[in-house]
């Protein structure tokens, strides 16, 4: 029981800092942004390039590639959200095409082949007599400290209260002043730095390939949806339940089960309560 | 006169045309005798089968040809997807019209190919893919399904049993182990090793399977299933893993620090670079081998084969290559003593083989399946050591060197 609880928390931090963007995409511009795992293999293979063949120590590498991951994401809100914002449906398709080219052009410059980053640490802990990998404890840490940052940036600065203020109303934020553009392009970006950090930290553990922008959309979509659209408490108390429910999956009913779980939670929450634990509901 | 020679030249072609020496059987036979290869051409496994038969080729050609026709490769990538597979297989069949085919790596993937195969009568020899189910089809539908044979690896009821016998003759009494944890993705070929593994230790006296998962192969945190084969237990691990899954895998063993040896089939730790790809992360991991790529003369062709290939290619050989390039000496062995390229003729030729390649003995069972044993095909066992340098330690006959325990362990 104890490796379950200290299994989900690390899994718990790492969705929510996944998770956590993509929340505040749809908060304030109402975008879904099927492009948010995207910024996760953007910042994966940044990472990759520049620690494994240009040599650049691993932190460099990693905040290099976080930030190129958010220019990324302004260029994305700029050039292909922002002209067709108004229309759903078009948002999420140039989204999702973009997140298709930049897998393409990733295959076209890597190839097919996996690839692999280094560990921030190769020492393993013990916490509550399970033994955690470093590069996971690491994970944890800076995701929760990652998160609390963006908590206090969104409830406890001007900056924040702009963001509150176009998520809530954009036009009456606009007429107050407000410059909304620029705040979803902040918000894209902050987004994009977040996945491209989640990425850069789960990476020394996972594989790196032109596909794995997929998982983390999946899971982040489960997250919101279970969490309510738009509502940062519900997606950070989706992401710890999610995170639980398949780490106590795969303990108890197998690891082949645990990624059912992200799917059936989609599934059973549009049925049975669609606007999400924290969401609002709003009548059409 | 001139009303005799019109007839003359009318009656010789018309000769030469119902003999079946036109321009067009004459071109065919004079030209090259193409060897579709499909594989995943995008992996080292897929480029190992090009580059087994290239070798191969080129020495076949520099002595003259198959019964004086020379060889020319097409290989197509088939991914590892059976779309993918379905549609190169296609191509090669269709548009190339190969003579031959030698390759294929994912077992998924041959057997969707093997109704295409089948239809075209054309041979073909697998190098890389291990379910049983391939063969299997020729037993049981011998006339369909005759064309295809398979060269290497042993099928995957073998690969159970080879790995059984080093759990059993090197894993027990080395490292005094009774319990074993098998753990293996959730795919075609790991359905045929688990069970014929669980047979074959069934059969030895005192070790039990005291834990075994199959795994999906997109799972990204191994840890709780690392953490319930302590709980079991386990004095040594068995993965079983292609290139879907084993990254991943090693990675989390060595960042988990998991104090149980383990050993077993690790395709993509197969390859020379793994090692370092992971930063040494796979040091104290065993990983089995059907022909291993370290200097062992395990026929007399094998050390020339890993020189010649390695000095070209400035890599060693993977499984897949030691397999093609034996494919296609056989394949040219067979033509030759058929004295035709006619698929009818090779095949009862092809079926006699009995031939010492670079990879080991090559004879046929009734499925046209390779077959396993001592003196036959067998397995090898070699472990990732420290600076990521390779030894053979099982079977003790062929050993470069002795087991290191892992890392943390020491």
């Amino acid at each position: 029981m104890a490796d379950v609880l200290v299994l989900g928390a690390v899994n718990s931090a790492v969705y929510a800092m996944l998770a956590l963007g993509f929340t505040l995409i749809f908060g304030v511009g109402r975008v879904v942004n099927l492009a948010h795992g995207t910024f996760y293999a953007i910042g994966v293979y940044v990472a990759y390039t520049l620690v494994a063949v240009t040599r650049l120590p691993l932190l460099a590498g990693a905040a290099a590639a976080v930030l190129a991951a958010a220019a990324v994401g302004i260029g994305l809100e700029r050039l292909l959200i922002q002209p067709v914002r108004r229309w759903t449906f078009a948002v999420l398709i140039a989204t999702v095409v973009f997140a298709l080219l930049t897998q393409e052009i990733i295959y076209a410059f890597y190839g097919y082949t996996s690839r692999n980053i280094p560990s921030f640490t190769t020492q393993t802990l013990s916490i509550l007599g399970v033994t955690v990998a470093g590069q996971r404890a690491i994970t944890f840490a800076v995701a929760v400290l990652a998160i609390a940052v963006v908590w206090i940036l969104i409830y406890r600065t001007r900056f924040g209260s702009a963001v509150l203020a176009v998520a809530q109303d954009r036009e009456a934020a606009v007429y107050l002043g407000i410059d909304a553009d620029g705040v979803s392009r902040t918000v894209m970006a902050l987004s994009a730095g977040l996945a491209a950090a989640a990425g850069v930290l789960v990476a020394p553990v996972l594989v790196v390939s032109p596909q794995m922008w997929t998982l983390p959309l999946v899971k982040s979509f489960a997250i919101v949806i279970l969490g309510g659209l738009g509502s940062i408490p519900g997606s950070l108390a989706a992401s710890v339940l999610l995170a639980y429910t398949e780490t106590a999956v795969s303990r108890f009913a197998g690891s082949a089960f645990s990624d059912l779980v992200p799917l059936v939670v989609i599934l059973f929450t549009l049925l049975l309560r669609p606007s999400g634990l924290l969401g609002q509901t709003v009548e059409p | 006169m001139r009303q005799r020679v019109i007839v003359l030249v009318v009656a010789v072609v018309v000769a030469l045309g119902t003999a079946g020496v036109g321009p067009s059987r004459l071109g065919a036979q004079a030209g090259p005798l193409t060897v579709g290869a499909p594989g995943p051409m995008q992996l080292p496994v897929g480029q190992g089968i090009n580059y087994g038969l290239q070798l191969a080729a080129g020495e076949i050609n520099s002595a003259g040809g198959i019964l004086g026709r020379k060889v020319t490769v097409v290989p197509e990538d088939e991914a590892e997807t059976p779309e993918v597979g379905l549609a190169a297989m296609r191509k090669l069949l269709d548009s190339d019209k190969v003579d031959v085919l030698i390759g294929g790596q994912t077992s998924g993937v041959v057997l969707a190919q093997l109704p295409q195969i089948a239809r075209a009568k054309t041979i073909y020899l697998g190098v890389g893919a291990a379910a049983p189910q391939i063969t299997a089809q020729v037993q049981k539908e011998y006339e369909r399904y005759k064309y295809i044979f398979r060269v290497s690896p042993v099928n995957s009821t073998y690969l159970g049993y080879g790995l059984a016998d080093f759990v059993d003759e090197f894993v027990r009494p080395k490292l005094n182990v009774t319990k074993v944890a098998i753990i293996g993705e959730n795919l075609v070929w790991v359905q045929g090793v688990l069970p014929a593994m669980e047979r074959r230790l069934a059969e030895k006296q005192g070790i039990s399977v005291v834990y075994k998962e199959l795994f999906d192969i997109r799972t990204t945190d191994f840890s709780p299933i690392f953490a319930k084969i302590r709980a079991a237990g386990a004095q040594f691990v068995v993965p079983l893993m292609s290139h879907a899954s084993s990254d991943v895998v090693v990675k989390a063993y060595a960042s988990l620090k998991v104090p149980i040896p383990w050993g077993g089939i690790d395709v993509k730790g197969q390859e020379a670079d793994s090692c370092d790809k992971l930063d040494g992360a796979s040091v104290g991991e065993t990983v089995l081998f059907g022909s291993p790529p370290i200097r062992v003369a395990i026929t007399p062709r094998t050390i020339p084969f890993i020189d010649k290939y390695t000095e070209r290619f400035k890599r060693p050989p993977v499984y897949t290559s030691f397999g093609a390039y034996d494919a296609l000496y056989i394949y040219k062995a067979a033509a030759e003593r058929a004295g035709t390229f006619d698929a009818e003729k090779v095949i009862p030729a092809l079926e006699k083989t009995d031939y010492k390649g670079a990879s080991g003995r090559v004879v046929f069972d009734e499925a046209h399946d390779v077959r396993y044993g001592p003196s036959y095909a067998f397995e090898t066992m070699v472990q990732w050591q420290t600076g990521c340098k390779r030894a053979l330690i099982w079977p003790a006959r062929l050993a470069t060197g002795g087991y290191v325990p892992l890392p943390w362990l020491r």
